[in-house]
């Protein structure tokens, strides 16, 4: 029988020790434990932080929310019920509070612009036989940071972090229409940018 | 089929969103294109590396201030008189024209808010704590219509003594007042859209509550002003 240790850092199951889930961590952390948080800041502050680093494109903005997500979980811990999993409900507070963000900035998460639309490409194509190195994801993450705002947003929730049109439509409020093209647009001007480099 | 019609649908095509109609044209066009080839390419090579993008690290101070806004929530007498200072920071920063009497009523707000802290924390120390992890709150908390409407008469009564005293009000007081009550109104209206789409979204029932409790908070002070 699994019983967990005073720091729900780990668990005893039979003569295994494991770390403890997310689960039994925010339950903890609920309860007050706060080096349970602490420990679900450790395994998750990563993967928060690269998010909003990528849907603001500014370091200092993605620590600054990075702070208030976390702030955030603290105060909303209670309400996670465990039937989802938590990297998930931590992943929806991000976007959520992200978003609020672009709307207490009055950002405009539909792009429209000239220079938005590309036709007859006749550039020269990405080299594809060269083997993508460390390099070429450090100059990815630099042409997505310049994207603008509407574009960008779109691409990291779709091409990152794997979101179907639908929910960004309904996420962003656009049409599905317009979520495939500000992503078609977004991918032409990382192209046009990852030609430069 | 063209290059342009080709490459307008090509984001689709990578993505197999296509009708199958379509999808065969692309196929043609693609073998006798090779510039729409390349950016087929592209695109997949966009695609492939963006799912595999490594993840980022803040600076190892972040913690420190997490940590350290967490304490802030500990001392919950402290932290709406933390959130109001760093609000009159930022009218400082502004350069508002505030008269002694405007200073006053703010210092008189926060003597209320800082006496309202104490008395509610008497009153209920969890207040500002995480909940317990009992079954009950382990549960989905949704927003009832009685604590909607209950907020909503609130902001009501609070909407209309504002609205009197803005006439009297700096300009800028007044730009002020009005761009954070946009900000929070168009933060409700996301909130109710979300939930309009998904009524059990635990997360938006969340955001909305804190933010109509934020625009009570706003109300209430600049009622003082």
């Amino acid at each position: 029988m699994a019983y967990i240790t005073n720091t729900l850092t780990m668990t005893v199951t039979g003569e295994r020790i494991q770390p403890a889930s997310d689960v039994e961590l925010a339950r903890a952390a609920a309860a007050g434990d706060s080096s349970a948080f602490e420990k679900l800041y450790e395994q998750h502050h990563r993967r928060v932080y690269s998010l909003c680093l990528r849907m603001l494109g500014n370091g200092t903005h993605a620590e600054d929310l990075t702070q208030e997500v976390f702030l955030q979980v603290y105060k909303k811990i209670g309400s996670f019920r465990g039937d989802s999993a938590f990297t998930t409900w931590l992943h929806r507070l991000t976007v959520n509070q992200v978003l609020m963000h672009f709307r207490r900035r009055g950002v405009k998460l539909e792009h429209t612009s000239e220079e938005g639309d590309f036709t007859n490409v006749v550039e020269t194509p990405l080299q594809s036989t060269r083997r993508i190195s460390m390099i070429d994801k450090l100059a990815l993450e630099k042409a997505i940071s310049e994207l603008p705002n509407g574009y960008r947003t779109v691409f990291v929730l779709h091409d990152v972090e794997g979101y179907e049109h639908e929910e960004i439509s309904n996420r962003l409020d656009i049409s599905i229409g317009t979520s495939k093209s500000q992503l078609h647009k977004a991918r032409m001007r990382l192209r046009q940018l990852l030609n430069k480099t | 089929m063209v290059c342009t019609q080709c490459q307008e649908l090509l984001s689709e095509y990578i993505d197999g969103a296509l009708e199958l109609g379509e999808q065969v044209n692309i196929e043609r066009h693609l073998a006798d294109c090779e510039s729409c080839r390349a950016l087929r390419d592209d695109f997949l090579q966009i695609v492939h590396f963006s799912h595999q993008l490594p993840l980022q690290s803040p600076s190892p101070a972040l913690w420190s201030r997490i940590r350290s806004d967490v304490d802030s929530l500990h001392s919950g007498v402290w932290s709406r008189p933390r959130r109001w200072l760093a609000r009159i920071k930022t009218l400082r920063t502004l350069n508002f024209n505030l008269s002694i009497p405007q200073l006053a009523a703010g210092a008189a707000a926060l003597v209320v808010v800082v006496s309202i802290g104490a008395i509610l924390s008497q009153r209920d120390g969890r207040s500002l704590q995480p909940a317990a992890p009992s079954v009950a709150s382990a549960e989905i908390t949704p927003l009832s219509n009685a604590d909607l409407q209950q907020l909503e008469k609130q902001i009501s009564s609070l909407s209309e003594t504002v609205e009197q005293k803005k006439t009297s009000w700096d300009p800028e007081l007044r730009t002020e007042f009005e761009r954070n009550l946009y900000y929070i109104d168009q933060s409700l209206v996301e909130c109710r859209h979300q939930l309009k789409n998904n009524p059990v979204d635990d997360v938006s029932q969340e955001l909305m509550l804190n933010a109509y409790r934020e625009k009570v908070r706003l109300l209430e002070g600049f009622d003082k002003f």
